[in-house]
């Protein structure tokens, strides 16, 4: 007698050859990156933003990325080595973020008109990650090729001429827009993705996620335009002298 | 025409349909399935609140068992119903339900220890075995004396789809969706497939098989009040009347269920009443205890029905813009019980009524539920008079239901069905061949598309619509709950007329592929003989029984009419069905037939009642409480009736297999 | 509490003129665009787009084809775009709307005609590929001894994955179904949530990691969350797929050890 209940054939469990590892290691990749490049970001937020602080401020912080309080002098060569890795760091997160930009016209036409009909916040935001993801691809390359070549042209002075005298302040101000927004969007993005910082409920999640998502973006953006500003202000003041490298007060006394 | 054979067709595409694909299936049959719709989207999905297996484990179901669930079966019937099958029902749904639970339903399961439960409107405590923790739960319905409705929250009948249909897929079975079964091709008394339209483009195609099997589900859309899905419109029923050959069972059994939502019709399960839920009329008094002493909310569908309509007609019910209805009031249960054991209640609740259950009432009034009547078939669901059809669940009458169906009996009979008549659909497939010429193919295809193309030609005039509209309220308010000499007859000869005129249907729009027009067309020429059965066999049957009332006959009559009404239409241009009895007898039943236990106690006996009464009475006797299968199998043999698989006895807590 | 909203008396309003605007489209009509119709009736005490659409096709014009079934929101086969989003019609009520309603079929799937998508062989599609069904070693299950235990808890936990009801809407919200046709959708990840979690189910998550672990799958998600938004059921969308990525991401970085079944 059969008194059997019979269960289907379980084709997944008959031998096959095995997928490639590769797509979820480059998933990972590309939030890892993305998470590094956006604390990195926060960071370098803080350590420009010392000028609001006092010039003196901005000279040590500086110094001190260049080693001068270890080795008693100052190696912008350090300085290079970082950027060279943050510029990998950075052609690294471009090239698996790539992946999911729309591949061709007719991608970008459906999702633009799917995200006219659906007028859903977080699909809006995707646009707006791509677009300031495709415009970092060229502002950050500028940038981070000149701190590479010049790492020495960090400093009250040095920074400020190069912000105002160098005319690098539109770059700046479009980048410091294009760096929030997409850090701000990326980090509640990969947030979600990864299942991090869960509340009791989805819906929570999702509230708080946007509230932190939104105080942090305005915060940063706030704090990096006061900066941009400090450094414009000094870079006008300082235009006839462009040039000339900052003395802290504490050796100004000792050299006349 | 498109041809496609294969060995085991099947019409309907939801649980017991796709339970007999499945077992054809496994027995090595080639089997195609039709579904009018993607099958996990059929009204199977909708069954909320369970399906009854006497598992007895929980507390409230102890020294439940098969014995158990067939009386409450066969009380619910009316003693309509056929013990033989209703014996091979019960015995198998224990294991049914293990089966799907062994596919993955996810089961609400019973927690050992103390729980607060409602009953009769108080709340209590009681307590579960430890020994039955993780095991599958019960809840109440009505009409039972145990608790014995296995349930998925109020999601049973859409998990156990779900199971199903994956099973389906997992088993390779291909499910032709949007295909409509227009007619059943036969000749000399056997049945070998369908006329097929494909509703997507339109075309027509032939599906050629050793057996069909008809499981269309209800007919609920005769009515204009219904909790049916807008797809149960019983065209699988009526293929089947199509043939002049193939009778139908039992047409004028239609029942009510209570707690249809005011005015939509969307179903509130019977769940809400089983786990303690109220009715209450316009003044918020709870009125069912006045008339059902002993089951109150939880007598059964007919009766819960009639009583609720009696109380409206006393001028009790709650007033609306609408009309009137009556209240359910499950705001005792509490916010926890709902969210979690009748949240698909709270959805429908918050979307169609914008009220939340949890702190207010339902407004309620029975609506049409469930069709009792079908493809008169045997045991096996073979009809009874054309070889190679099948029928199984609500569209088959084989007859489990009697007069009157028991709540959380109907997606247990689909999947019972489908297990059991699976097997001799296989059976049949070993013993027969095709044989068949093509000629009768084409001639069958050719007389449907000369259907479709006088509908479509232009020369009719009738709207179909408007023809449809009118038998759905001729139906409402004729055929309904309580039933009478005179509107019956008024309704017979009025659904005589629109026969008439649904030979002249003329389309608006000739638009070519679905055309949702002439759909509604060819449905309603079949639809209003189908009614015009429920009609005629109402206005002939002269006594009431189960969901069968007669207001000028209000007694059951055994002596008269413990039979079942056949129904056949001989010819096309025919107006009224051919109506045949078949007896049930009496000296056959385990349980000879009595009080119910509920409702009114007023019955004529048949003579062979006391006969057979005290025949059982000496068996049971002479056995004197021994092994209850052996006394069981004494009174009413069933089980060689079974497929050998399913023979075996059913594992319970207190019956512990060795 | 004996008041609910049928019961309140008809107040002297004037209904408001409802303007329904259709995206039709007959493929077996080629030669005829698609195009925008607009309907307009009276609007009707909990008229639902159930109510409307089938007024409409009734009185004014009996070629509009659409779908529904049980119109009680629990069968799926209604969902459609209103007024730009992914919904079931069945139990939208006219007075959520304003006065003037935009329908269109739902994007990503075979169209029928009208506001008729073949959302059925999509997933049955979905099914076959993912394998969306109970996979057990045990094929010798007695039916006649007791069930298989399974803690209450986990028993509601599985059955809150498995109440949806494949309508389609998630997989029309979501911008990278929209652009790649072969992304698999939430509604196939939930699934996987759905058996990952049954203990009943035996496959383990290197199986898994065969059918969703690729840029088509579970990796190709871009967390736009509008599946999450729109589900009728409220599934936990996001919180899957985020347990399923993770899941999935970790036999990604597991090296060889997920050996297969035999």
């Amino acid at each position: 007698m059969h008194r059997k209940a019979e269960l289907a054939v379980p084709a997944a469990m008959a031998v096959r050859p095995r997928s490639s590892r590769m797509p979820a290691q480059l998933d990972v990749l590309q939030s890892a990156t993305g998470v590094v490049l956006a604390l990195f970001m926060w960071g370098h937020m803080f350590f420009v933003a010392s000028i609001l602080v006092s010039k003196d401020f901005m000279w040590a912080v500086t110094r001190m990325f260049e080693g001068y309080f270890f080795f008693g002098r100052s190696y912008p060569g350090v300085v290079s080595t970082l950027v060279g890795g943050i510029l990998l760091l950075f052609v690294a997160h471009a090239a698996l973020a790539m992946r999911k930009f729309p591949a061709n016209y007719q991608q970008y036409r459906l999702f633009m008109s799917h995200r006219a009909a659906m007028r859903h916040e977080d699909t809006s935001l995707w646009v707006v990650q791509i677009a300031t993801g495709f415009a970092l691809f060229f502002l950050v390359s500028i940038h981070l090729y000149q701190m590479l070549m010049h790492p020495g042209d960090i400093g009250p002075y040095a920074s400020s001429d190069r912000v105002w005298s160098g005319r690098w302040w539109p770059l700046y101000l479009v980048m410091l827009f294009c760096v929030e927004l997409h850090g701000g969007i990326g980090l509640s993005r990969v947030a979600a993705k990864w299942g991090w910082f869960a509340s009791a409920t989805a819906r929570q999640t999702r509230r708080r996620l946007k509230l932190l998502k939104w105080g942090v973006t305005a915060f940063l953006l706030a704090l990096g335009l006061t900066t941009l500003a400090a450094y414009m202000k000094i870079g006008h003041e300082h235009a006839a002298q462009a040039g000339e490298r900052y003395t802290p007060e504490q050796y100004r006394s000792v050299t006349p | 025409m498109k041809t496609i054979y294969t060995d085991v067709l099947v019409i309907g595409g939801g649980l017991a349909g796709l339970r007999v694909g499945i077992a054809a299936r496994r027995r090595g049959q080639e089997v195609v399935i039709l579904s009018l719709v993607p099958p996990k989207r059929s009204h199977s999905a909708a069954a909320q609140g369970g399906m009854q297996a006497s598992l007895a484990n929980v507390i409230q179901g102890l020294g439940d068992n098969e014995d158990v669930h067939f009386e409450d079966t066969v009380r619910g019937s009316d003693w309509g119903a056929d013990q033989d099958v209703v014996r091979m029902f019960t015995h198998t749904a224990p294991k049914a339900v293990r089966e799907l639970a062994a596919w993955g339903v996810p089961w609400s399961r019973v927690s050992g220890g103390d729980r607060e439960v409602v009953i009769n409107g108080e709340r209590v405590t009681i307590t579960e075995r430890d020994a039955a923790h993780g095991l599958i739960a019960q809840r109440n319905f009505g009409g039972t004396k145990k608790w014995r409705t296995c349930y998925v929250s109020d999601g049973t009948g859409h998990a156990m789809l779900y199971a199903v249909s994956d099973q389906v897929i997992a088993s390779g079975i291909p499910v032709h969706e949007r295909m409509e079964a227009l007619s059943l091709i036969h000749d000399a008394g056997r049945c070998h497939g369908a006329i097929a339209r494909n509703l997507i483009t339109g075309e027509l195609v032939a599906y050629v098989a050793k057996a069909t099997v008809v499981a269309s589900g209800g007919a609920g859309r005769l009515y204009r009040v219904t909790t049916n899905a807008v797809i149960n419109e019983g065209i699988g029923h009526a293929i089947a009347l199509d043939t002049g050959v193939a009778a139908l069972g039992n047409m004028e059994a239609v029942q009510f269920h209570p707690t249809g939502i005011f005015p939509a019709g969307i179903l509130v399960t019977e769940g809400c009443r089983g786990d303690g839920g109220l009715l209450r009329d316009g003044d918020g008094h709870r009125f069912m205890p006045d008339y059902e002493p002993e089951k109150k909310e939880l007598a059964s569908r007919d009766v819960v029905s009639r009583r609720m309509e009696e109380h409206i007609l006393a001028g009790k019910g709650a007033r609306s813009r609408f009309g009137e209805h009556l209240w359910l009031d499950i705001t005792l249960l509490g916010k926890h019980h709902i969210e979690h054991n009748l949240r698909e209640v709270k959805e429908i609740c918050e979307y169609f009524l914008g009220i939340d259950p949890v702190r207010q009432w339902i407004p309620v009034r029975p609506a049409q539920h469930y069709t009792m009547g079908g493809i008169r078939t045997l045991p096996s669901g073979q009809s009874r008079s054309l070889q190679g059809l099948f029928a199984a669940g609500e569209s088959a009458c084989w007859d489990l239901h009697g007069f009157n169906r028991l709540g959380g009996n109907s997606v247990a009979e689909t999947v019972v069905a489908g297990m059991i008549v699976g097997e001799s659909v296989a059976d049949y497939c070993e013993q027969h061949d095709l044989n068949l010429s093509t000629a009768l193919i084409r001639e069958f295809g050719a007389r449907e598309q000369a259907r479709l193309d006088q509908l479509t030609d232009g020369r009719g005039s009738e709207d179909a619509q408007a023809l449809k509209v009118r038998m759905q309220d001729i139906m409402t308010t004729k055929v309904g709950i309580f039933r009478d000499a005179e509107p019956l007859a008024a309704a017979v000869e009025e659904l005589q007329d629109l026969i008439r005129r649904s030979r002249n249907i003329g389309l608006r729009s000739a638009a070519p592929g679905a055309n949702p027009e002439l759909v509604v067309a060819y449905r309603v020429q079949r639809m209003l003989k189908l009614a015009q059965c429920v009609a005629y066999g109402a206005l002939m049957r002269t006594e009431s029984r189960g969901a069968h009332y007669r207001a000028d006959y209000p007694r059951r009559d055994d002596a008269q009419w413990l039979k079942r009404t056949l129904a056949t239409w001989a010819h096309d241009d025919d107006t009224l069905p051919s109506l045949s009895y078949e007896p049930i007898d009496i000296l056959r039943m385990e349980l000879p037939p009595g009080w119910r236990g509920y409702g009114a106690r007023n019955q004529i006996e048949h003579p062979d009642t006391a006969v057979r009464q005290a025949q059982v009475d000496a068996v049971r006797a002479a056995a004197g409480g021994g092994d209850r299968a052996a006394l069981q199998q004494s009174l009413l043999p069933f089980r060689e009736q079974l497929p050998p698989r399913y023979r075996g006895p059913n594992e319970r807590i207190d019956e512990p297999l060795p | 509490m004996i008041e609910s909203p049928v019961a309140l008396p008809a107040e002297n309003q004037t209904p408001r003129r409802l303007r329904i605007t259709v995206l039709r489209y007959n493929p077996a009509v080629p030669e005829q665009l698609p195009r925008l119709q607009t309907y307009e009736l009276d609007e009707a005490v909990g008229m639902t787009l159930f109510i409307a659409l089938g007024e409409i096709r009734e009185t004014q014009d009996p070629s509009l084809q659409f779908d529904f079934v049980c119109r009680a929101g629990i069968c799926g086969s209604c969902a459609m775009v209103i007024n730009g989003r992914p919904g079931l019609a069945c139990r939208t009520l006219t007075t959520q709307l304003p006065e003037t309603i935009a329908l269109a079929p739902l994007p990503g799937f075979a169209l029928i005609g009208d506001l008729s998508v073949d959302t059925g062989k999509w997933m049955r599609a979905m099914s076959e590929r993912v394998e969306s069904w109970l996979h057990s070693h045990d094929v010798e299950v007695d039916l006649d001894r007791a069930e298989a235990r399974m803690e209450p808890e986990l028993a509601e936990a599985i059955y809150e994955l498995d109440r949806c009801i494949e309508c389609g809407c998630c997989v029309a919200a979501c911008g990278t179904a929209r652009m790649r046709e072969d992304f698999v959708g939430a509604v196939a990840v939930n699934k996987l949530a759905r058996f990952r979690l049954d203990p009943r189910d035996q496959r383990d998550d290197a199986d898994y990691y065969e059918v969703i672990g690729d840029d088509d799958g579970i990796f190709g998600c871009m967390t736009l969350l509008a599946c999450d938004d729109v589900c009728p059921k409220n599934l936990p969308l996001m919180t899957q797929l985020a347990y399923m990525r993770r899941k999935m991401a970790a036999v990604g970085w597991r090296g060889s050890d997920g050996a297969n079944h035999s």
